[in-house]
């Protein structure tokens, strides 16, 4: 056997590992209830905006802190807490990816992604960061 | 009965349909004839030509055809047609000139239409350089723009069945079902089109796209000719047009990447130039591939080895292109991407797929077809030889980009997982930490490689002779990284080993550049190297680095009910209030917002923010800068908000703003004053009443580290530490600072603004009575403000530098391919 495809071999065989590591690197999407029962990691959750879709952001009270009602793909509303700036057009959204996790009653969000209805027919998708 | 509408511009649009079903049928005309040509080539020589004339010419028709759709489309952006489609949906009257190209590719079929011009001004080139392959290079070609003018033909089969959409379709004939399409004069009604995305006024957007095209474009050359020269088994003469071409795709693709990243650093507030962004990604995996192909082909060219490998790279680059387009156009990537082509693609789908078989399969076929023939040396490679470890180098970018191209799939993956697993799969919940953590080692690896192969020679190299280079070297290096490694505070074994790595590759290709190659022509390898190595230097110092300077990190902040500090960290203001003329510390700065530009005409505001720097005994301005971050809002009369970065540039650092939130405009706030100063005595405890909440004072802190402090010999400085309260309950604590030096007083005042908004200033100390006279202002809280997003980003520079070297490391490469005249093909100094 050559020495290059000794070398080869094992190149191949750590990105094997390394690939299917990325499986368990990867997030899942679950719902308030699924993501409550592991409290201690970070989820993806659909859902849209509820109450009104009333946004709670004051910058004069608290510039990092925003507040809405989100219905997620069960049908369940939970109140979701983002440690960031209001994201651009939330108001608006058709529908928001939230990254983050359950803590209480409450959705404890990292990271928004919106999806926008859009002036014409292809939509525009927003982002708002917390870290 | 037909309705006579009234007002429409019909003829620029029948011409534009006319010429694209011209491009269409003139490319597949040349390809039929190039086929023909090559077909005849020994049997008929006359036969052979005339085809051949065929081709060139109808390949030349196809150019003229395509160039025309360019301007029959940009007439109709420029006149305003919005019975146009595509005109009322990329632009509006209001555009500046500069934006109304922008227009033009804010589209999928404008895109496609640029990538389209490429190839075919490619194209041009080779059939006047192509030359023994020039038939079969321009069948493939030919080929590929086939596959592109179909997404912009617009014909519709029977059964539902569109192949492409025509940019060239009428707003009525889009949206058939509306009612105002029933009305003859409808187009009094359509005034104006809807303009383009905001985030895209930009002249990032001007630029950026031809180039990336240009980039994508370029890599159906190399491809090409290698089909090229499997489909007529010549192993030769494919290779010097074969580099050239991949050398200036490498560096054209590469500056197209890097362009998107200044973009996205630039003007839109992702707050950093890399995101591992799946449309990043789509166009970093192809480069990667591409580069590897290209090392190979080296290797190939000086020693006769790896040939079978480098056809292989080279197919896996070009499908990884039209998978990339897959990716990005189709929708497929939907929520996993910030900013790919969304809904528009569903008809795209099968049409790329359909693409993307073509290309493979041409491909893979014809080396399966091949393999037997191709020459192999049986003998083994030494293992101190340059073939040998730039072969595993190439070999591990291909992994690493196969790895890219994985975790970017997920959308496309997830359904099979979701099956098999029953869990729906989502993109990691750090996507730069998934990607750093593998990419890291292929870095670390990868600049080690590229530097010390350098100095390793083709076949065989005596080891002796360049010993003492390496350890001359790697002293170099060690100190270094020992001084940039504790000046940039650098921890953690991996980026250690990296920051080793990529210093070791900048100063062994300086040297192998000076001690070595020594002519400038033949420095082309040892730059990109060398620029590389800046590059990754560069990534690695910003990206470890990087810190958020709007954090106030003053007092100590902890968020109520958090007791682990480090979560209280990550979830602390990163958004900073900013009310007008009050200043705000921010790492050794004060930021003060100024007021705005607003005016009801422009739907662009800019925010003016004076950034100063003062020496904290005299209270003298060290540096004064002023940063006008901008807000487009109410864009055509819709509520929108889209915020522009505005960055202050030094060598070593980049001071990085935006605003995140503006106060609502009223008219009266102007008139609206401070109130003054107010003393009070308090002693430790006390409690001090405000208008919306009440400090408490917790005693005075002589161990005062505060950055806008620089302590000096003889200094005496004392800090007043007070905890803030609203009703609900604690929110921050301030420090307010009184200094003597050289027996005069200085204070530095701080300031709170969330909820209870103050300015606390320690006017006196009292000794005897053990008490501090603070001094507080509050502010009045209909003050217009904005909320301030402040990042700091170090040696940015080498980021772009570096870039900008490996570009033009690649670029001179292919200078000296092109030019350099029939050397023995054992030449050493090539790489």
């Amino acid at each position: 056997m050559k020495k290059s495809h000794i070398v080869i071999l094992v190149l191949v065989v750590a990105a094997v590992a390394i690939i299917i590591s990325i499986f368990g690197d990867m997030s899942t999407y679950e719902t308030f209830s699924s993501a409550a029962q592991s409290p201690d990691k970070q989820f993806h959750i659909i859902g849209v905006l509820e109450g009104d879709r009333k946004i709670n952001y004051d910058p004069q009270i608290d510039p990092n802190h925003c507040s809405f009602m989100v219905k997620d793909k069960s049908g369940i509303v939970k109140k979701v807490i983002f440690n960031g700036a209001k994201p651009t057009d939330i108001e608006k959204s058709e529908q928001i990816v939230m990254k983050g996790k359950m803590d209480g009653n409450e959705f404890r969000c990292t990271q928004i992604q919106m999806k926008c209805p859009s002036k014409y027919k292809n939509d525009q998708v927003a982002v708002g960061n917390a870290s | 009965m037909q309705t006579q509408f009234i007002g429409e511009h019909l003829l620029p649009g029948q011409l534009g349909h006319f010429f694209t079903l011209l491009s269409f049928i003139a490319s597949l005309l040349s390809c039929y004839s190039y086929f023909q040509s090559v077909r005849y080539e020994h049997k008929n020589k006359d036969l052979s030509n005339t085809w051949l004339t065929i081709a060139r010419n109808s390949f030349i028709i196809h150019t003229a055809a395509i160039i025309a759709i360019f301007f029959t489309l940009y007439y109709i952006i420029t006149h305003h047609l919005f019975e146009y489609h595509y005109a009322w949906a990329h632009s509006d009257k209001s555009l500046n000139t500069k934006y109304l190209l922008s227009c033009f590719w804010e589209g999928q079929q404008g895109s496609f239409l640029l990538w389209a011009f490429w190839h075919s001004i490619l194209g041009i080139v080779v059939i006047f350089t192509g030359k023994g392959l020039e038939a079969r290079a321009m069948t493939v070609i030919a080929l590929v723009q086939a596959c592109l003018a179909t997404s912009v033909l617009g014909i519709y089969l029977p059964g539902e069945v569109q192949i492409g959409t025509s940019p060239f379709i009428l707003l009525r004939e889009q949206m058939q079902n509306a009612p105002i399409f029933q009305q003859a004069n409808y187009l009094s009604m359509v005034t104006d089109g809807n303009g383009l995305n905001v985030l895209l006024q930009n002249y990032w957007m001007v630029i950026h796209p031809p180039i990336l095209f240009l980039g994508f474009a370029s890599t159906l050359i190399p491809f090409a000719f290698i089909v090229a020269a499997l489909w007529k088994g010549d192993y030769t003469e494919f290779i010097k047009p074969t580099l050239a071409w991949s050398l200036f795709s490498g560096g054209i693709l590469g500056l197209g990447i890097m362009m998107g990243g200044a973009w996205a650093y630039e003007s839109l507030n992702f707050g950093g130039y890399w995101a591992w962004d799946p449309v990043e990604n789509a166009s970093l995996v192809p480069w990667m591939f591409l580069v590897a192909a290209l090392h190979t082909l080296v290797i190939f060219r000086a020693t006769g080895r790896s040939l079978m490998i480098t056809f292989f790279f080279y197919v896996l680059c070009y499908v990884a292109i039209w998978y990339s387009t897959f990716l990005t156009r189709t929708g497929v990537l939907g929520d996993t991407s910030v900013h790919a082509f969304t809904g528009e693609g569903k008809s795209m789908y099968w049409h790329l797929i359909i693409v993307i078989f073509i290309v493979g399969i041409l491909g893979f076929s014809l080396i399966s077809y091949r393999r037997k023939t191709m020459p192999i040396i049986k003998t083994e490679e030494g293992l101190w030889t340059r073939e040998f470890w730039m072969f595993i180098g190439s070999f591990l970018l291909m992994l690493a980009a196969v790895q890219i191209s994985i975790s970017t799939s997920l959308p496309v993956w997830a359904p099979l997982a979701k099956w098999v697993s029953g869990k729906s799969f989502a993109p990691p919940v750090d996507p730069v930490a998934h990607y750093n953590n593998i990419q890291i080692w292929v870095a670390i690896i990868v600049t080690l490689l590229s530097s010390s192969a350098l100095f390793l020679k083709f076949k065989t190299t005596n080891l002796s002779s360049i010993g003492k280079k390496f350890a001359l070297m790697a002293a170099v290096s060690v100190v270094l990284s020992i001084l940039i490694g504790w000046s940039q505070q650098i921890e953690g074994s991996q980026y250690v080993l990296l920051l080793f790595c990529s210093i070791f590759s900048i100063v062994a290709s300086a040297f192998y550049a000076f001690g070595n190659q020594k002519s400038l022509i033949k420095m082309g390898p040892s730059l990109s190297h060398f620029g590389f190595g800046i590059l990754v230097l560069g990534i690695l110092i910003t990206g470890r680095k990087k810190e958020v300077i709007s954090l106030n990190t003053l007092g100590g902040f902890i968020p109520l009910g958090k007791t682990d500090m480090k979560e209280a960290i990550k979830e602390s203001q990163e958004n900073v209030l900013l009310y007008q003329d009050i200043p705000v510390a921010m790492n050794d700065y004060w930021a003060t917002y100024k007021g705005d530009s607003s005016s009801t005409e422009d739907p662009r505001s800019f925010y003016k923010v004076q950034f100063e720097r003062k020496n904290s005994a005299t209270n003298e301005v060290l540096e004064h800068f002023l940063l006008y971050p901008d807000v487009f809002m109410n864009m055509k009369g819709e509520k929108g908000f889209s915020a522009n970065p505005s960055s202050k540039h030094y060598w070593n650092k980049d001071i990085f703003t935006y605003v995140s939130s503006v106060s609502a405009k009223t008219d009266d706030l102007s008139s609206v004053s401070l109130d003054t100063f107010r003393s009070f005595k308090l002693a430790k405890g006390d409690t001090l009443f405000l208008s919306k909440g009440f400090m408490v004072f917790q005693g005075f802190n002589t161990n005062i580290k505060d950055k806008r402090y620089t302590q000096e010999a003889n200094d005496i400085a004392v800090g007043a530490l007070l905890d803030i309260f609203n009703l609900e309950g604690k929110i921050n604590s301030v420090q307010p600072i009184y200094i003597i030096r050289d027996k005069a007083v200085n204070q530095i005042d701080d300031t709170t603004t969330e909820s209870v908004g103050a300015i606390v200033r320690l006017g006196k100390i009292i000794p005897e009575e053990n008490k501090a006279e603070i001094q507080i202002k509050e502010i009045e809280q209909v003050k217009p403000y904005i909320v301030l997003k402040a990042i700091l980003f170090p040696h940015i520079n080498l980021v772009w530098g570096g870039t900008i070297l490996m570009i033009l490391g690649f670029l001179l490469s292919m200078w000296r391919a092109i030019t350099k005249k029939k050397e023995a093909k054992q030449s050493s100094e090539a790489a």
